[in-house]
């Protein structure tokens, strides 16, 4: 519908352009975007973004496992003292992470807990992409001393305790769950992934802007807040976010250092991206490891080509911006409670702690209180309008329906 | 014993059970090599050309912490600077033998970009001249035409007068200027200007006086390996070249340790005579030494 479009509503499209460039110019001339602009607000959509099964996970989308994930996603049975399930940390209410400053499992963790939403896109996991894929990701809590502090065997028991487990366990990898087992827990993890894949955040009010816009649709482009537009301006210009917040989901997937302190308590550093690709090359689930169930190594490349720098010592995952509102506070180590802080953040940058050499992405912005305002606008129209719905809870499989 | 590369390969079939031996092996690797390595050959020791230790490291971390971090990393010497100076005269005051000072025309930090137009720079760097022992002035931050700005002028004029290194963070049109302005000024390029290998050794050819520091690059060596451009300039000007992490933030000092070991593995891959030059001698007759004689 939308592709088929004839001379004469080309025309009509061209006039209203036109209509929508010139019109707010006399009033507000901070509403409008230039050619350029409308370019790159065109990059960040179209949303959602086609879905496509993980090449490395070969039950990726198959119902049994997304149903078995689903069920031990919220089951705290796994946990060393039978009380943190993914979901304590990941809560779905708050966009599938836990308000906390830095998560709290059977100890004290040191880093901010990510949303969930969206997470299929991710190309590395964790803050310090000590992850290349979401299973593996998905399997480091589970046994993590600090989270849940489980084990195969745990893991097996659960399963073997509860027909409808084991039977989903069964349709999704053809055989039982026995404690023997060493790909048991690579399993579960991947049964884990395959439910954490169908969370998908709806579009916001950005991404209706960012459609109107793309259908020349001046009504419903103008049903967008002056405040946020302005925010958007500063965003792809002065700002220049989308340097690292790029894309339709707002980040190019990479590690950056924008100046955030990166001491831990009680003592010592978390260095980031540094022990990120540590952790990832010495990981037996990467990968370039057994486990990788795509054939091709199509999916190698990335960690293939890993290669420490010095830079990488305080780098941390350029996050997404989507769903903000649901996931304060912020950053890697939750230190900033506010998006008003991350803006002034952004705003009062020490340029001290940033290595000066070639061209420079970040500066201090100094943005007004307005402009402040108008940032923290445009970042809170990449979340839900309304609240979200709980998650759709995926149906059994018919073959494991009780009689 | 022969080497493996002659023996054929295992097949494919092979590979995905190797490769995971090979990740398990990493993951206790590291802790297992290090003693193994130490007990065998002492590690090479490391002059550490370009530390900093500002105000917000001395809070983080004291000055007992830092010596004891510096001492642990197998340094036998750092060149340190900082801002405002005291940092450094609280880490000389603790470990004289370690620590060569540099003082930093920077009172605080943020003054990276505006010290250059900052005629109360040098009042600053006078009074502390007369009052402590520096091997160098520095580092400090400049680029093209700024290095002829009156500030700069004289505080060149000011490391002749008390015979002190220029550790210089810029391009190789600043080095050029300062040169015009003290051709026997003795300068110690930051990073390499992050200049390409070739364009190093072009300016370490035209002046004799010129050394140049590694710090923070990554491209003269991967996995312990050297980039062969980057290999000729080391094996053409031993002596010119020094190592340094540069510790711009607080946090880095807890990548001291982890930078020396990177840096022994990459100059494992040079003539033992030259390495030793890089790692540590270079510094120690560059620097260390004026700290002796004076
Ligand atoms: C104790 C709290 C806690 C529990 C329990 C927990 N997580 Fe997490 N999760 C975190 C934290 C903190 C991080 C960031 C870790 C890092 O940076 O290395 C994280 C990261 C992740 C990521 C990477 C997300 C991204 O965008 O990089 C995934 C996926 C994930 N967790 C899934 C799970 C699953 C599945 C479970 C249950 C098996 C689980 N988590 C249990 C706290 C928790
Ligand atoms: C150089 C790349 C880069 C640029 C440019 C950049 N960011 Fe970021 N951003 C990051 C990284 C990296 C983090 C995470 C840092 C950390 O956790 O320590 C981050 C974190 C954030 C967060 C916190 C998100 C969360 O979930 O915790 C927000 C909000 C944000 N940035 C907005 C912006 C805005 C607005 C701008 C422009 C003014 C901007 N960023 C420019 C790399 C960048
Ligand atoms: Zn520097």
């Amino acid at each position: 519908m939308a592709f088929r479009r004839t001379e004469h509503h080309r025309g009509r499209r061209v006039l209203a352009t036109l209509l929508f460039l010139l019109a707010p110019a006399a009033a507000a001339e901070p509403d409008r975007f230039s050619a350029s602009e409308l370019e790159r607000i065109a990059s960040h959509g179209p949303w959602p973004t086609a879905w496509m099964r993980d090449p490395g996970n070969r039950v990726s989308a198959n119902p049994a496992a997304v149903h078995l994930g689903y069920r031990l996603f919220f089951e705290p049975r796994l946990s060393a003292n039978g009380r943190v399930a993914c979901a304590t940390c990941h809560d779905p209410a708050r966009g599938f992470q836990d308000g906390r400053a830095t998560a709290r499992g059977l100890t004290d963790g040191v880093r901010n807990t990510p949303g969930l939403f969206d997470v299929r896109q991710q190309r590395w996991f964790g803050w310090d992409g000590g992850h290349d894929n979401l299973w593996s990701a998905s399997l480091r809590p589970i046994l993590d001393q600090g989270e849940m502090g489980g084990s195969a065997g745990r893991t097996a028991h659960v399963l073997r305790g509860s027909a409808a487990l084991a039977c989903h366990y069964r349709q999704a990898f053809g055989k039982a769950p026995t404690a023997g087992d060493s790909d048991l827990l690579v399993n579960v993890a991947k049964a884990i992934a395959s439910w954490q894949e169908t969370l998908l955040s709806p579009p916001a009010p950005f991404d209706h802007f960012r459609d109107a816009l793309e259908r020349k649709d001046v009504a419903a482009a103008a049903a967008y807040p002056a405040a946020a537009r302005r925010g958007l301006k500063i965003f792809l210009g002065r700002g220049q976010c989308a340097t690292c917040h790029a894309g339709p989901n707002f980040t190019n997937g990479e590690f950056g250092d924008i100046g955030v302190p990166f001491f831990i308590k009680p003592a010592g550093v978390d260095p980031g991206r540094q022990g990120g690709i540590k952790r990832l090359l010495a990981n037996p689930w990467n990968l370039l490891g057994a486990y990788n169930d795509d054939a091709t190594g199509g999916n190698t490349t990335g960690t293939k080509f890993v290669r420490p720098e010095h830079r990488n010592f305080g780098e941390f995952k350029v996050p997404t911006l989507r769903n903000l509102t649901l996931t304060a506070p912020y950053m890697h180590n939750g230190s900033l409670a506010t998006l008003r802080d991350v803006v002034r953040h952004y705003s009062d940058l020490d340029e001290d702690r940033l290595h000066a050499d070639g061209e420079r992405i970040l500066r201090p912005l100094n943005l007004s209180e307005a402009e402040n305002a108008d940032l923290v606008a445009f970042l809170e129209s990449l979340s839900p309008a309304t609240p979200l719905p709980p998650p759709v809870v995926p149906a059994p499989v018919p073959a494991c329906r009780a009689p | 014993m022969k080497s493996p590369r002659h023996v054929p390969t295992a097949g494919a079939a092979r590979r995905p059970l190797a490769t995971l031996l090979a990740a398990l092996a990493g993951l206790s690797g590291a802790l297992a090599m290090l003693p193994a390595a130490s007990a065998a050959e002492p590690k090479l020791p490391i002059f550490d050309a370009h530390v900093h230790y500002s105000h917000d490291a001395w809070d983080r971390t004291p000055p007992k912490e830092a010596i004891a971090i510096l001492r642990k990393a197998g340094l036998k010497r750092a060149m340190v600077s900082s801002s405002s100076d005291d940092g450094t005269q609280k880490l000389y005051a603790e470990a004289p033998d370690l620590v060569v000072p540099s003082l930093r025309p920077y009172r605080k930090r943020g003054e990276i970009s505006t010290w250059v137009r900052d005629e109360t720079v040098i009042p600053h760097l006078e009074d502390r001249l007369r009052k402590f022992r520096y091997a160098a002035i520095g580092e400090f931050h400049v680029y093209g035409s700024d290095a002829d700005l009156p500030v700069v002028r004289r505080m060149v004029q000011l490391a002749k007068q008390y015979k002190l290194w220029l550790h210089l963070h810029g391009d190789s049109d600043a080095i050029e200027r300062v040169l015009v302005q003290d051709p026997e000024a003795r300068i110690l390029w930051a990073h390499s200007g992050f200049d390409r290998p070739e364009a190093v050794r072009a300016m370490l050819r035209k002046h004799r006086k010129l050394h140049a520091d590694l710090a923070f690059r990554n491209d003269h060596a991967t996995g312990g390996k050297i980039d062969p451009a980057w290999r000729e300039a080391f094996i053409e000007f031993p002596d010119r070249f020094l190592v340094g992490t540069d510790t711009f933030t607080p946090e880095r000092w807890y990548y001291i340790a982890e930078h020396a070991d990177w840096s022994r593995a990459w100059l494992a891959d040079l003539p033992k005579d030259v390495a030793e030059r890089i790692g540590w001698r270079n510094g120690e007759n560059l620097f260390a030494s004026m700290m002796a004689t004076k």
